[in-house]
């Protein structure tokens, strides 16, 4: 091959500043011979006869290269050196020869300006893909090194470099005829073939590297190398399969990656791999890439939801699937149909959101008209959107940015809610830019400009998923029979944490019917569980205790919900005393006998839901007219036991359809002005009374409210009522800093207090009353968290101190 | 000088690897193999065609000095024991490791499917291997071996099977390589041809896919375990025909890793002991292995199969999937005929066959068309409405792989043998075409010769040596100027071309010296001759023709 005299010929004259750049370091004295004189003695010295002074020859000019002093001609003509040496018998000196052309090739790719002979380009390319059949696996990982950083090769010569075949040379193409004859090198061919399937790891991880990097420059290329790196995807090393990875993911980010139906099968696959690297990989590049058949988006679905299903918790996939849907648009829509009709199949609560492939057809759909495809109109049905609302934190959660708005606000566009003449305020006052279905380009940047820096959510778009939120819970009560109870447990899961993420982005009323419905979950959650109970056989296996406690968490939120809510709607506050009615019936089921307090308080809540229904506005429920029916008609001592079953049989959730306008009760207690903690504790004297200054802040509470001050330390309990004339502030916030005793102080170094504002229940409960230390009269409810207050003993603290 | 190559076997053919080389008066035999496809006296070598090239030789003993056999299959070291123990060679016989602890297996396994099941006469005993293998002289990779004063071996890594190995083999200056059998891939348990770049006059290489160029193994790969897994899923028998050791240790490993990742439960088989026993060997030839083999085994050894078990002759007419791996391969007889006889007639099963099958076995038989039914002998035929699975992947090198090899070692010739006739023409072609180098693949019998590079040792005057340096130095400045000023064009005058004059005179060493000194040495003096050109042109013509003429004056 005449590579020297084909080398200089492509040279373009020099230019005047090449010249200055080399005259430069001449000047100087200390580099008086300048490059081109080490040049020239190192690239003798390459060509000496024993191997180390050639290596030390190859070495000095890549050292020369690497300083970056190399002017024009100077990286062609170390190429030249390199080649003469590309077949030396020293395995040594082909690596150091194989690496100097590497960096030669960098050079010559780096500079812009250069001159045209494509040919010369192709040579080198053939000639070092030839270097990548070397018998030396050091030689080879460097020869790929260096063919990674090729540029401008042609596609012909590329497409080659996959193929052992020979491909025939098209004549009639350009691309044909620019490889000569003599410029094929015969083992040339397929070196991306022989590459993946090399011997060492370290040489395939080189080659998909390369792959990678070549798949840049040719997109048929590109699609060609696929392939290969398909198959690469199951290397038995892992750091193959990384790198596989990476190279597949770069080429979806440059957008050189078409997958084709033979592909999914392997994109499928690593879907599940186990590795969890692995695993987010494959679905970034399956977020990114087109897929041209609906089938491969189905499947490409299938394996995400698959992946969902495995691991609910994993928050990825639905960013995946958000980008997915959005790539997609007339698949989305086409999804989006399908999931319609089977919501409309499904009538009453079958359709559990809870299952990951509805929740994941779900977001898809909805994003079918922020999709790219512009141009067709893509008719999504309205209750997808409706169903997709309860999701909405779900998906922002994944888009990890504040994109909600804007993505709500397209929600209810779309299904047309007569919300949506209320245009959203964002909390810094200025009108949030409605998501504008027809300029959304579909792009995350584009949500991401659209939608304003705003974490309230609008009250009304709460309300309304909530209401969602509790049909679905009405309808997982609903399935208990019919459906395996984890499944209706996990739905009922789902659903509190949605509920949850909304309640974190609101605030006031929303907030307050927000936690309402969180108890409300809890409730059924605690019902489901006791059901179960019953339900099996030997429910006694399980211990009375467990149920017990469950029986006790159940008191608790069907109390809270009664007595922390103030402005429940007529519907709701029904709802809450069959609760309680139920709450009562576990118990005397329970204890198998007739508590008279416990009957009394039952006849008080049947009473009272007489009441409530007096009006004729509301009927009372089957459940409710049973439990009267048989504690009415028979006499107290001769009906004891009381058969659950059939009580919850009957026991129904009935949708509620007007909600008031909640708020929450509650109550912020703190000690004045400091900061305890174990760090700083208070100081007091041992087994005399301490004063503690509390700040107290009421919340939605009445002037007829029975609140009190619960003070636990070890074994000594105190109740302190407050007395709510003292407080200033109005119905909604009520509050006044004031100094309480505590008498019992431990004899003890140090202590903690716990102290805690809890309200009476003013009806119908049926824990015991506690007697003693003048507390209330009834149960109560806590209004707060417990707040610990820190104690040392003075004389401690001094001597400490 | 010249290389002399006398093709005993596997010339035009596939079967029977012999070759026999002299170099520089040293006699080496490469490989001593028998034809599986013939059960005449055409199964071995016909040896005496060395004593008759051999002038004054009256054993083979004195006619050969070593024997070097480059692997364990059959073809190419069958015949061993009847050459050494039969037609009484007694020289010094290499192979390596692996291969003098695997070959026994080999032939013994062999020789019983020949006496015990084919009752034929015995060409050779157990106690004549026994005393065959103590001749053999065992090897490692890359060990130089001083064969005698002259002769020089050295062995490389084949692939193709556990201690395959290419051979290199020098007299004085004239160096050649044999490769045996070989793989340019590596696979499942074995690694990739390794050799250095040597200085050949000979490359004699196998050409069994001389042809074929293969796509990548993973599609090959996923093609079988597609087929199997098939195969099994719907309750069928699956028949792997594999000679012991090899390939079934390789699909083998492919079996076991895919059962392991697809949770399978279905039991795959090892027909006979011989091949516990093999793998055995392969657990402790672990060096011999691919490279990732021998970086990982300390953790986990491929060769520990976790679900492969042993076959009772009695699971034949079991119910229920399996995989059977059953010796020998070709299914020419033995347990893997037997089993064969059984499973064929059922559509549910399959038969895996291995890329290759020699002509006259069953395996061949089923290869050619999709025969509904195969004659054992006049009276036994088997009805076949099994699958039939042609196995893609194959221990040898593609064509592709023999052009990489051959351009990497860049011989001066090329022999081709181990291959089939039409297909090794077309090789040929390509060898001469695209490399450049003469190619020749002789039948049976022939004899090749080919030419050798003599190196000589020649001195040179003083004169000569500082005329040359000072040339270099001038020569040196004036390019640094031109790159310099980034004439590059300058530069491809690296070749430090000088004049002198080679004196070759008989009885004293050949010396190099200056024009002027060999004037002094014969006493003359100084001729010139001079030349010059004549142009004659026709001006009454539109166009002008210049026409060179180169008139010479004495
Ligand atoms: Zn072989």
């Amino acid at each position: 091959m005449d590579m020297d005299e084909d080398l200089p010929a492509s040279e373009p004259c020099p230019t005047f500043t090449n010249l200055a750049s080399f005259t430069g370091p001449s000047a100087s004295p200390s580099s008086y011979a300048g490059p081109e004189v080490e040049v020239r003695a190192l690239a003798s010295m390459a060509t000496a006869l024993y191997p180390l002074a050639r290596a030390e020859g190859l070495r000095g000019l890549a050292a020369v290269l690497e300083k970056g002093n190399a002017g024009n001609g100077v990286a062609e003509y170390c190429y030249g050196c390199a080649a003469e040496l590309l077949r030396d018998e020293d395995e040594d000196i082909r690596l150091v020869a194989v690496r100097l052309a590497g960096i030669c090739v960098e050079k010559i790719a780096m500079r812009e300006e250069l001159s045209g002979d494509a040919d010369q380009i192709d040579l080198i390319f053939l000639q070092l893909s030839s270097m990548a059949r070397d018998m030396c696996a050091k030689v080879r990982i460097e020869a790929f090194n260096a063919l990674a950083k090729m540029q401008r090769v042609s596609d012909g010569v590329l497409l080659q470099s996959l193929s052992k075949k020979m491909i025939k040379t098209d004549t009639g193409s350009a691309t044909g005829k620019k490889i000569s004859p003599k410029l094929v090198f015969p083992c040339a061919a397929g070196i991306f073939a022989h590459g993946i399937e090399d011997e060492f790891y370290q040489v395939r991880a080189a080659a998909c590297k390369a792959l990678g990097e070549l798949a840049k420059f040719s997109n048929q290329y590109a699609q060609k190398a696929l392939d290969l790196l398909m198959d690469m995807m199951n290397d038995d090393t892992e750091a193959v399969r990384l790198q596989t990875l990476r190279t597949l993911l770069d080429m979806a980010t440059y957008g050189h990656l078409s997958v084709q139906e033979k592909h999914m099968h392997m994109f499928l696959g690593i879907l599940m791999d186990a590795n969890v690297i692995v695993r987010n990989a494959a679905r970034k590049i399956l977020g990114l890439v087109k897929l041209p058949k609906l089938q491969m988006f189905k499947s490409a679905l299938d394996g995400l939801i698959a992946g969902l299903e495995k691991d609910p918790e994993d928050q990825e996939i639905y960013g995946v699937l958000f980008s997915i849907g959005k790539n997609h648009g007339s698949f989305s829509a086409n999804i989006a149909k399908h999931l319609a009709k089977e919501i409309s199949m499904a009538s009453d609560g079958e359709l559990i959101l809870d299952k990951p492939r509805i929740k994941a057809l779900l977001i898809v759909s909805i994003l079918a008209p922020c999709s790219v495809d512009k141009e067709k109109e893509l008719d999504i049905p309205a209750v997808i959107f409706s169903h997709a609302i309860p999701l909405l934190g779900t998906i922002s959660c994944a888009l990890g940015e504040d994109t909600q708005d804007s993505l709500l606000s397209h929600l209810f566009h779309r299904c047309g809610l007569p919300f949506w003449g209320k245009r959203l305020v964002s909390s810094d006052g200025k009108d949030s830019e409605c998501f504008s279905v027809e300029t959304a380009d579909g792009t995350h940047a584009q949500i991401g400009k659209t939608a304003m820096s705003t974490n309230c959510l609008d009250e009304v778009v709460i309300m309304q998923s909530a209401r969602l939120i509790l049909e679905t819970v009405q309808g997982a009560w609903a399935m208990r029979k019919s459906c395996i109870i984890g499944e209706v447990q996990s739905t009922l899961r789902t659903c509190k944490e949605e509920v949850n993420i909304l309640a974190v982005n609101s605030s006031g009323s929303a907030y307050g019917f927000l936690s309402f419905v969180s108890d409300y979950i809890d409730a059924v959650q605690l019902i489901v569980e006791m059901w179960r109970f019953v339900q099996s056989e030997n429910s006694y296996a399980f211990g009375s205790t467990s149920q017990d406690i469950l029986l006790e968490k159940f008191d608790t939120s069907v109390r809270r919900m009664k007595c922390c809510y103030v402005g429940l709607h007529r519907e709701l506050e029904v709802q809450v005393l069959e609760l309680a009615l139920l709450a009562i019936l576990f118990r005397l089921s329970e204890l198998a006998i007739c508590s008279e307090l416990v009957l009394d308080k039952l006849h008080w809540i049947t009473n009272h839901l007489d009441g409530l229904c007096a009006d004729g506005s509301y009927e009372l429920s089957d459940f409710s007219q049973e439990v009267k029916k048989s504690f009415d008609a028979n006499c107290i001592d001769c009906n004891p036991a009381v058969n659950i079953c059939s009580f919850l049989e009957i026991f129904d959730l009935k949708p509620a359809t007007n909600f008031g306008m909640v708020n929450a009760r509650s109550a912020v207690l703190k000690v004045c002005d400091t900061d305890t903690d174990t760090e700083n504790p208070l100081s007091c004297v041992r087994g005399l009374p301490v004063g503690v200054s509390f700040d107290v802040s009421l919340q939605n509470i009445a002037c007829h409210d029975r609140i009190w001050l619960r003070m636990i330390a070890g074994e000594s309990i105190q109740h302190v009522f407050l007395d709510l004339s003292c407080f200033g502030g109005d119905d909604k916030v009520k509050s006044c800093s004031t100094v309480i005793p505590f008498y019992a102080t431990p004899m003890a170094c140090s202590f903690v207090l716990r102290a805690c504002l809890v309200i009476e229940c003013p009806f119908g409960s049926i824990c015991d009353h506690q007697e003693g230390h003048g507390g209330p009269r009834d149960c109560v409810v806590q209004l707060c968290d417990e707040l610990d207050v820190y104690f040392v003993s003075a004389d401690m603290s001094k001597g400490g101190g | 000088m010249a290389i002399e190559c006398l093709v005993l076997g596997a010339g035009q053919e596939v079967g029977k690897s012999c070759v026999v080389v002299t170099i520089g008066g040293k006699r080496i035999m490469f490989d001593c193999g028998m034809h599986m496809g013939h059960h005449d006296c055409q199964r071995y070598p016909d040896f005496a065609r060395i004593l008759s090239a051999t002038p004054g030789a009256t054993d083979f003993t004195s006619a050969i000095s070593c024997v070097v056999i480059t692997h364990f299959h059959l073809d190419h070291i069958g015949a061993l024991p009847y050459f050494t123990e039969v037609c009484g060679y007694n020289g010094p016989v290499y192979m390596t490791y692996p291969t003098k602890a695997l070959a026994p297996l080999m032939l013994e396994d062999y020789r019983k499917v020949m006496v015990d099941h084919r009752g034929e006469e015995e060409q050779y005993s157990y106690e004549d291997i026994q005393r065959c293998m103590k001749k053999v002289i065992p090897v490692d990779l890359k060990q130089t071996i001083q064969v005698d004063r002259d002769l020089v071996i050295r062995a490389y890594y084949a692939g193709h099977v556990l201690g395959a190995a290419m051979i290199y083999a020098k007299v004085g200056d004239a160096a050649m390589v044999y490769t045996g059998d070989y793989n340019m891939t590596p696979d499942r348990h074995l690694g990739a041809a390794q050799i250095d770049r040597l200085k050949l006059d000979l490359l004699i290489t196998e050409s069994t896919y001389a042809k074929t160029v293969r796509d990548s193994k993973h599609a090959r790969e996923r093609e079988f375990l597609k087929a199997v897994h098939k195969c099994v899923s719907g309750g069928g028998k699956v028949l792997i025909p594999a000679f012991a050791l090899g390939r079934a240790q390789e699909l083998c490993i492919l079996l076991d890793d895919y059962w392991e990742r697809m949770n399978l439960k279905i039991p795959i088989y090892f027909s006979a002991g011989l091949t516990i026993q093999a793998n055995m060997y392969y657990k402790m030839l672990i060096g011999w292995t691919s490279q990732k083999i021998k970086d990982s085994y300390t953790v986990h050894n491929p060769f520990d199969f976790k679900h492969v078990c042993h076959f009772e002759r009695s699971f034949i007419n079991d119910p229920g999937p399996c995989v059977l791996f059953a010796t020998p391969g070709m299914i020419s007889g033995g347990f893997s005929l037997e089993v064969f006889k059984r499973w064929a007639p059922s559509e549910k099963n399959l038969v895996t066959l291995p890329g290759y099958c020699v002509a006259g076995t069953i395996g061949h038989k089923l290869m050619s068309g999709k025969p509904t039914k195969i004659d054992l002998d006049k009276d036994t035929h088997v009805d076949v409405r099994c699958q039939i699975h042609q196995l893609s992947f194959s221990p040898h090198t593609d064509s592709k792989g023999i052009m990489d090899l051959t351009e990497f070692l860049s011989p001066s010739h090329v022999i081709l043998v181990h291959g089939e006739k039409p297909q090794m023409a077309f090789l040929k072609d390509r060898i001469e075409s695209e490399l450049g180098m003469p190619c020749y693949y002789p039948a049976n019998n022939e004899t090749v010769s080919i030419p050798t590079t003599h190196y000589l040792k020649i001195n040179a005057t003083e004169k000569f040596i500082t005329s040359c340096t000072a040339a270099q130095a001038r020569d040196g400045l004036e390019k640094a100027n031109l790159l310099c000023g980034n004439h590059l064009s300058g530069v491809d005058g690296d070749v430090k071309a000088d004049e002198g004059i080679l004196l070759m005179e008989k009885s004293m060493a050949p010396k190099i010296l200056c024009e002027d000194e060999l004037l002094q040495l014969l006493g003359t003096e100084r001729h010139s001759v001079q030349f010059e050109s004549l142009l004659s042109s026709r001006v009454e013509e539109v166009q002008t023709t210049i026409v060179d003429d180169v008139v010479s004056e004495f």
